[in-house]
């Protein structure tokens, strides 16, 4: 029975069915089944579609569809798991936040999702993310790496500004940064003085891990 | 007057009259239905007192469709703009077409194809070779987002000023933390002279606060507007090339809308830079053939609605060098705005998205314009270019045409020379050291800033505007926008016995 409900949230991710996800997430925590087996079973969805995506088989809307139908169904779950009191394991902690002066968040939002879906802990700070709020979130959550997001390079200032934050408060060495969005390229980000970049938001989790070595 | 070129045929349409006001009545109803969000207060007020729906609480404002016919009405489908020499004047709309430059935030290293930030001599010496092109006819915000040792709030004030300095065609200012105050003060320094104020949307159906600010300004400032967004179809606006459609022309119809409330009869133009959204990296398509389909069936509204379109997809491409596909994305892209009924194309220079620009390219460019222009005149049919009687008197071989008085009054009226396009036969070619038209458009580059003059401003304009700028400076200082390390360098900057490098 269980490992049903298992392979059609699967099957849900896959399918790009956030309706179909919401429900049976529901339906889990009403059966009573191990919340962390489900959580596992939309993880290796949103895999098999993160590496449909790498081998150039699935396109950005699969990606963002099946990332939308991961966030429909993982508070219900993510809920559940700290309701019951159980702890899954993370890879680490990001805070993920699109900068000030920019309102973008489709590839931000696709990231967060991504990132939590291989198991890291994952704090959206959500859109026009001041410096300042980028240095308390890295305060407040023992943060192995922060990501932010543009799409608009006049942004670039407010980008260097939340490293100089961090360097005030000797916090630099600790956090990891990555940086992305439609405008960024490789220079940019080493310009920002950014620990790493990718274009997509796959790529971004294989970086995320690179950076904490795991 | 900046001539510019006539289409001297009916532009290319390609969607249907049923099709059109399709489109027409779709947007019509998201203005009304759906509304746009207006991050601005008075805005909102004017919205509503011309009987807008305005929720203020979600700032949003619902347009009813009879406000709009009247607006577009009220907005002039052509209209002069005046440069600092009047040979540079402009008159936007009806069959004139007239090409712009394409900014890039960065040049180009041509030996790495790598970005780099330019310095401040290169950022003036652009605008020389911008001033300089024959088939160039005024100026967008930037050559250059900026150059080395400028402080991000100054990019825009120093890059008006050096367009000012460099140039007297027309210039189009830019918006951000109240650099428009400033700007409007410059303009104003030499009497007659106009300029273009920018404004975006923000899409999907949205118009920032800062944005606002600044179109009340530019208006009451007398200013002619140019209106624009930047939708990433598929991402910012439904993927389809219609309902992106839709969804720009809603936003540049708000926009409108609140130009001609401010101001009744407001000069304002309207561009389409729509781009589809790359399915695998998420970036804009730049050059991609849809994004000027979507451009084709705009121009054809916009032609109907009276109020002239402009065509900024053009510019950018998406190759990163100066190759075989910059040249065709680039070229078709004119071509089809042109073909198409845009006033205004924005070209010359871009090189890969917003990202990179290069004089070299500009050179590039504007043979490509000139190309483009030239197309659209057509060909003159009368008695003497029909040339009939010639033909009787030269009759069959051995008779020919290259000795007569007809071709030499003729040809150069209507054969278009590229200034750089390698045209040689194939042994010239050879013994001349194989050149191309990029060693040709270095070559030139040299040759227009060893040669070409602007014409400089008057030692009175040019303290008045050096005036403002040190006030801007110092508002930006005290406002805490310029930090002191970055004030730092760019004191140095300002001190170089070289400065401004005009």
């Amino acid at each position: 029975m269980s490992n049903e409900i298992f392979e059609n949230l699967k099957k849900a991710i896959i399918e790009y069915d956030s309706e179909r996800a919401a429900s049976l997430a529901k339906e889990v925590i009403e059966k009573k089944i191990d919340p962390m087996k489900a959580l596992d079973a939309m993880t290796e969805g949103i895999r098999q579609v993160g590496d449909g995506f790498g081998r150039g088989e699935l396109w950005l809307p699969d990606l963002a569809g099946a990332a939308d139908a991961m966030s429909s169904a993982m508070p219900i779950i993510e809920e559940e798991i700290k309701r019951t009191g159980a702890k899954r394991v993370s890879l680490g902690t990001v805070i993920a936040g699109t900068v000030f002066g920019d309102i973008h968040s489709i590839g931000k939002t696709m990231v967060c999702t991504l990132l939590t879906a291989e198991g890291f802990e994952v704090h959206d700070l959500g859109i026009n993310i001041k410096a300042e709020e980028f240095l308390e979130a890295a305060k407040k959550y023992n943060t192995d790496i922060l990501a932010m997001s543009a799409l608009m390079t006049m942004t670039a200032p407010e980008q260097k500004k939340v490293i100089e934050y961090l360097k005030k408060e000797g916090l630099r060495d600790k956090v990891k940064i990555m940086v992305g969005g439609g405008a960024i390229t490789e220079e940019f980000a080493k310009d920002v003085g950014a620990d790493g970049y990718d274009p997509t938001a796959p790529g971004a989790v294989k970086l995320a891990r690179r950076l904490i070595g795991k | 007057m900046a001539r510019g070129f006539r289409r001297k045929f009916k532009p290319l349409e390609i969607v249907t009259e049923e099709e059109v006001n399709a489109i027409h009545q779709g947007a019509l109803e998201v203005l009304w239905k759906t509304g746009v969000l207006v991050e601005h207060e008075r805005a909102l007020n004017l919205f509503k007192e011309n009987g807008c729906k305005v929720d203020f609480e979600k700032r949003r404002v619902r347009i009813p469709p009879a406000l709009v016919e009247e607006c577009l009405r009220k907005a002039p489908s052509s209209f002069c703009v005046k440069a600092r020499d009047p040979k540079d004047d402009l008159i936007i709309g009806g069959d004139t077409v007239y090409f712009t430059n394409f900014p890039g935030m960065q040049t180009l290293d041509l030996n790495t194809w790598e970005p780099r930030t330019p310095t401040r001599k290169e950022y003036y010496d652009l605008v020389t070779i911008l001033d300089a092109l024959p088939n160039l006819h005024f100026f967008t915000c930037y050559p250059y987002f900026g150059f080395e040792d400028v402080p991000e709030v100054m990019k825009i004030p120093e890059g008006i000023v050096a367009k000012m300095r460099n140039s007297t065609m027309v210039n189009l200012c830019c918006y951000s933390n109240d650099c428009e105050i400033f700007t409007i003060k410059m303009v104003k320094v030499i009497e007659g002279m106009e300029a273009f104020g920018a404004g975006h949307s923000a899409p999907p159906l949205s118009f920032s606060s800062e944005m606002m600010e600044s179109l009340f300004r530019y208006i009451e400032a007398d200013f002619p507007i140019w209106a624009g967004g930047g939708p990433v179809m598929g991402g910012t606006t439904p993927v389809t090339i219609a309902g992106s459609i839709v969804v720009t022309n809603a936003e540049m119809i708000a926009y409108v809308v609140l130009t001609q409330l401010i101001k009744p009869g407001a000069r304002v133009m309207v561009h389409d830079y729509a781009l589809p959204i790359n399915m695998r990296t998420g970036a804009p398509n730049f050059g991609a053939i849809e994004a000027f389909v979507h451009q084709a069936i705009f121009n054809q509204i916009w032609r109907r609605y009276g109020v002239p379109p402009v065509a900024t997809s053009a510019g950018p491409v998406s190759s990163k060098k100066m190759d075989f596909q910059c040249g065709y994305e680039k070229a078709f892209s004119a071509l089809i705005a042109a073909l198409t009924g845009a006033n205004v194309i924005q070209f010359s220079g871009g090189i890969y998205g917003e990202l990179t620009a290069h004089p070299i390219q500009a050179i590039l460019d504007d043979d490509i314009a000139g190309m483009v222009g030239r197309f659209i005149e057509g060909a003159e049919v009368n008695d003497e270019t029909l040339a009939i009687d010639l033909i009787e008197k030269v009759g069959p071989i051995p008779g020919h045409y290259l000795n007569k008085a007809h071709t030499r009054k003729w040809w150069k009226k209507e054969y278009f020379m590229p200034k750089v396009a390698d045209k040689l036969t194939l042994s010239e070619w050879l013994k001349t050291g194989k050149k191309d038209c990029l060693d040709y458009a270095r070559e030139r580059t040299q040759e227009i800033l060893a040669t070409h003059k602007p014409k400089l401003l008057t030692e009175n304009q040019e303290n008045a505007i050096e005036n403002i700028l040190k006030e801007e400076r110092e508002y930006y200082r005290k406002k805490g926008l310029i930090s002191d390390t970055e004030w730092a360098t760019y004191k140095k900057d300002l001190e170089s016995p070289n400065y401004p490098y005009a």
